[in-house]
């Protein structure tokens, strides 16, 4: 009985993994090809790898591009997590009429197709002469509701003996919440580090609308209007997807760890 | 404690911000030193109406912005004094930024010129009114494709520079027709009755395909309307869709072709473009800024062959036809317009060598009449198996019936295709028709 | 009597800190949501081309109802709320609470591998998908081989197939994001809770049901409501598979709002007046949804 169950519980966490995996086996093969290779299906390595990767740097200016999507996932997550979880912290510990009228309405926000909001979006932040800036890619992010959501739902999970016992430490409200809420919650900040970073990584539409040179451009406006020509070149534009999704693993990597302290149960 | 606390919260904010924007302006030189020697100056002082600097918008790297890029450095020649900055976005990119910003009423941040798709054009023109410049006087329009020019006329005033004509042929593979016994006359001038009798041969006897199509993709159906003179509205803006003899023949054609084993289903563009550098297909039917992707495959050199379009069994229609197609406009907004209009007029609007350039080089036929007179458009191509492409190409060109597409082509397109699944099910094309000019009657407000 | 006064003045200056801690979001909020709401309420009032509008009050409204394409459009991101969220929340939960095994072995290699997919942005793996589920593409050949179908299926243009394949894309990519959230919830349970479940002999089901699913109620409150905000806003995935290109034909069969939204406002005539009333559309069904959802919970707001 329980082998056989050890045998279901493998062979479909084995599926799951492979049928996620296997999209990424296709796109790095897909990276070694041309073109006219990828739409025949080729399942192959092939030696365009070099070819594809020489001619992207030809048409782009990757490191530029790279560092401009860098800097503003960067800023953008740190900014969102520190906002995000003192809000989300904010509403569950502190309730009150007022703040759940509020809170209510930010939800309701959310709820609004981002496509109805842009153009009035965008009005402000021409009005404020921030068009072309990646300030303006930021800032609408610092406050998505989502994660305040995200942030709230976790906080009643977290135990309120440990609050108690540090208030009657002495700490004062903003000490539990940076030395206690933050380091008991890491688990949390780190699926929510890992959201922020991918999303803002990501991020398409704003960054379209906002951004209008060639050298402010993220990586995902490129890949975008690398695929539109008349003539997509298929092989280059996977070489662009493997760079475009290199950091996204790589911070999943870092902060993947936190997962694993936790499983550990180290602190509790 | 707790006071400070919530100041040194504000700070944090307030730093965060200011940090990235003090980084913004420091990365600034270094990201305009590797694209182009201009921006640096440009950032700081384009509020200041820097004068001679002309910020402009297209799509598709290889074939627009090559294009644009070459004209630049052309009137740099003269003008050396003149900076270009070509931004490159995705159409559909380019055309929600576009949109966005027209809509928003704010001109900060448009670009000086625009490449906007014919098909488009009256929309643009007719909902942000005052927003595109009037070039009536400036171009000399007369030495352009007519019916390009109708397309961007407004209350008799003309607002842009006809560049890509979209002009349509049908590609074909020569090896692949011989062995199924037809010969590069058997396609000359034919309807597409004819077109699909030798393409099942085609299919019988090689095993290849004679085309690929999407069922769901209307650019075929404005191919053949376009042929016959017909569009989904006449030329006050009513629609034309239920008891249109071109459409509905149309619309029969479409779904013999659909339900014809000689056909290859594809779904979206790469696949479509995908099947003719594979060789699954015999020929290709569309618009000539296709002729850089037939090529891309060096290794068919010698076996295609270029054909009129073939045209639909009713009265007027002729075998030359358009499929998209692009043109160059001018913003109001500019603070640089007199430049941009002069730029525009000494290239696109008169460079007979420019064009000859570009039709080397990118494959681009333009809708300026005097070029097709170089020595360019006379040379045989060694890819055709020598034939002279676009002597063709700007031959039919004089041939397309002039239309006026009006504004509500895509909206007529996506309310004919909802309906030709019941059609290709077998279902009355008439009902489908009258169906599909309800909806669009519903969008037109 | 004391008591109460001085229980007050505690309950009012922690309020005060509580404003604090919600301040700067609340202040962001304001500024780059609630202006841009109001806006587009008062435009969705408006109906004409572009700049060129006049007020037509409750006309848009009155129009969505003979909109053939509206409620086609209506129709299907319902079919997709209804099959897509359950289908890959049960899924992230499963997966989630099988790797919290302490015994399990390559966890870590299952849970990379299982989160991969949501790295990937929106443009690239609506190419992946489109190659693979292509007429001549991977999945159908792979079936022909194994004679499960004896002709290619139009996985992109066929009614049925077309939303099959987008609910298996999205499925694809999103699962493993609600994982995330699963694992972030579950390590906030106390590993105590199960040990001491497991002495008292209750089955790994049992465990599932009676402390997983209980504990993390609020995570999976928060997930459902975000996959149906993401569900009903559905749009990139539906246009890059099965529309996309230099052309971007529509396909009906697969429409949802949000791409209606869009080809209101940037592909046929501009009409923002009307794009914005069927965004409100979406808002009114996204609030009913979430407002079942919170009762179902039975958490204790909205």
């Amino acid at each position: 009985m329980y082998k056989l169950r050890n045998l279901f519980k493998y062979s479909f966490l084995s599926i799951a993994a492979l049928v996620s995996i296997f999209p990424f086996l296709w796109m790095i093969i897909g990276a070694t090809n041309t073109a006219t290779d990828i739409t025949k299906g080729k399942m192959t390595i092939g030696g365009e790898l070099f070819s594809n990767l020489s001619m992207l740097f030809k048409m782009v200016d990757m490191k530029n591009i790279l560092l401009n999507s860098g800097k503003i996932a960067l800023i953008s997550t740190f900014l969102l997590l520190l906002f995000a979880s003192l809000a989300g912290y904010g509403f569950e510990i502190y309730k009150s009429k007022n703040k759940e009228r509020l809170y209510t309405i930010l939800l309701l926000t959310m709820m609004v197709p981002f496509a109805a909001l842009m153009i009035p979006l965008f009005r402000m932040f021409a009005n404020m002469g921030l068009l072309d800036s990646h300030i303006a890619v930021i800032i609408p992010t610092i406050a998505t509701p989502f994660m305040i959501f995200f942030f709230r739902q976790n906080t009643k999970t977290f135990p309120p003996d440990l609050m108690q016992a540090a208030r009657v430490d002495g700490l004062n409200e903003y000490q539990v919440f940076f030395l206690i809420y933050i380091p008991t919650m890491r688990s949390t900040f780190a699926a929510a580090g890992i959201i922020a970073f991918m999303t803002s990584w990501n991020s398409f539409l704003w960054p379209l609308i906002v951004l209008q040179s060639d050298g402010q451009k993220t990586i995902t406006l490129i890949i975008s209007s690398l695929s539109s020509a008349y003539f997509p070149e298929y092989g280059v534009i996977m070489v662009a997807i493997v760079i475009a999704t290199l950091p996204t693993i790589l911070i999943f990597f870092l902060l993947q760890r936190r997962f694993v302290e936790g499983m550990l149960g180290s602190i509790k | 404690m707790k006071k400070f606390l919530s100041i040194l919260l504000v700070l944090v904010m307030l730093g965060a911000i200011a940090g990235c924007g003090a980084k913004e302006t420091e990365t600034q030189p270094e990201t305009t030193g590797t694209e182009t020697e201009t921006t640096e100056t440009e950032t700081t002082e384009t509020e200041t109406t820097e004068p001679q600097k002309l910020t402009i918008w297209a799509w598709d790297p290889n074939f627009n912005i090559a294009i644009m890029n070459r004209a630049g450095e052309i009137y740099k020649e003269s003008n050396t004094e003149v900076e270009f900055e070509v931004v490159d976005f995705a159409k559909g990119d380019l055309e929600q930024k576009l949109h966005t910003m027209l809509a928003s009423g704010t001109t900060d941040g448009l670009p000086d010129i625009v490449l906007i798709e014919d098909y488009n054009s009256q929309k643009y023109l007719q909902s942000y009114p005052g927003s595109f410049e009037d070039l009536t006087g400036k171009i000399n329009h007369s030495d352009f494709a007519e019916y390009k020019v109708a397309l961007m006329t407004m209350d008799n005033s003309v607002y842009g520079v006809p560049f890509d004509s979209g002009v349509a042929g049908t590609y074909y593979r020569t090896d692949y027709l011989a062995e199924a016994g037809f010969s590069p006359e058997d396609m000359n001038n034919i309807t597409w009755d004819r077109f699909i009798e030798i393409g099942e041969e085609v299919f019988e006897k090689t095993g290849h395909q004679m085309m690929a199509t999407d069922p769901y993709d209307g650019g075929l159906m404005r191919i053949m309307l376009n042929g016959a003179g017909s569009w989904y509205f006449d030329n006050d803006g009513n629609p034309t869709i239920a008891n249109n003899v071109a459409l509905a023949e149309a619309a029969r054609i479409y779904t013999k072709i659909v339900n014809s084993p000689m056909t290859k289903k594809t779904s979206g563009w790469g696949e479509w473009v995908g099947a003719l550098n594979t060789g699954d297909v015999a020929s290709i039917t569309t618009g000539v800024w296709i002729t850089g992707s037939v090529k891309a495959e060096a290794s068919q050199s010698g076996l295609w062959a270029l054909a009129p379009v073939p045209k639909l069994d009713v009265p007027g229609a002729v075998n030359a036809s358009n499929l998209g197609g692009s043109s160059w406009y001018v913003l109001s907004s500019s603070a640089n317009k007199d430049l941009a209009v002069d730029f525009l007029n000494e290239t696109f609007g008169k460079d007979v060598d420019f064009y000859q350039e570009i039709l080397i080089s990118n494959g681009a036929v333009g809708s300026y009449l005097p070029s097709a007179s170089g020595e360019a458009y006379s040379a045989g191509d060694e890819f055709f198996g020598n034939q002279v492409v676009f002597g063709e190409f700007a031959k039919w060109m004089d041939e397309i019936p002039s239309l006026n597409y009006g504004l509500y082509t895509y909206e007529a397109d996506a309310a004919i295709l909802a309906e030709m699944a019941s059609i290709y099910e077998g279902g009355s094309v008439e009902e489908a028709m009258a169906r599909a000019e309800e909806q669009v009657k519903s969008q037109i407000q | 009597m004391k008591s109460t006064g001085k229980k007050k003045y505690i309950n009012r200056k922690s309020q005060a800190i509580g404003w604090s801690f919600v301040a700067v979001a609340v202040v962001l909020a304001a500024v780059f949501a609630i202006y841009p709401i109001l806006n587009s309420m008062y435009l969705s009032t408006m109906s004409g081309k572009g700049v060129v509008y006049e007020f037509v009050g409750f006309g848009n409204i009155k129009r969505l109802f003979r909109d053939a394409v509206f409620k086609q459009a209506l129709k299907n991101t319902m079919v997709y709320f209804i099959f897509q969220v359950p289908i890959m929340l049960t899924l992230a939960l499963v997966i989630a609470s099988l790797l919290n095994d302490k015994k399990l072995k390559f966890k870590g290699f299952f849970r990379t591998a299982i989160f991969l997919p949501c790295v990937t942005s929106l443009v690239a793996y609506s190419i992946l998908f489109k190659s693979m589920f292509s007429i001549d593409g991977l999945i159908n050949q792979t079936l022909l081989f194994l004679n499960i179908i004896d002709a290619p299926i139009a996985w992109l243009r066929d009614a049925f197939y077309a939303k099959v394949t987008v609910i298996l894309a999205i499925t694809w990519r999103w699962t493993g994001y609600n994982m995330i959230f699963y694992l972030a919830g579950l390590q906030n349970i106390d590993p105590a809770i199960y040990e001491a479940a497991e002495i008292d002999g209750a089955s790994k089901t049992k465990q599932f049901f009676l402390i997983t699913i209980p504990m993390l109620k609020p995570i999976i409150l928060f997930t459902s409501i975000m996959s149906t905000i993401g569900t009903l806003q559905l749009f990139d995935e539906v246009v890059n598979l099965t529309g996309g290109g230099a052309s971007t034909p529509t396909f009906n069969a697969t429409m949802t709002l949000s791409q209606y939204i869009y080809d209101l406002s940037f592909k046929f005539v501009p009409n923002f007046g009307y794009a914005a009333t069927v965004s409100y559309v979406i808002v009114f069904f996204i609030a009913v949804l979430s407002i079942i959802q919170f009762r179902v919970a039975g958490d204790d707001h909205v």
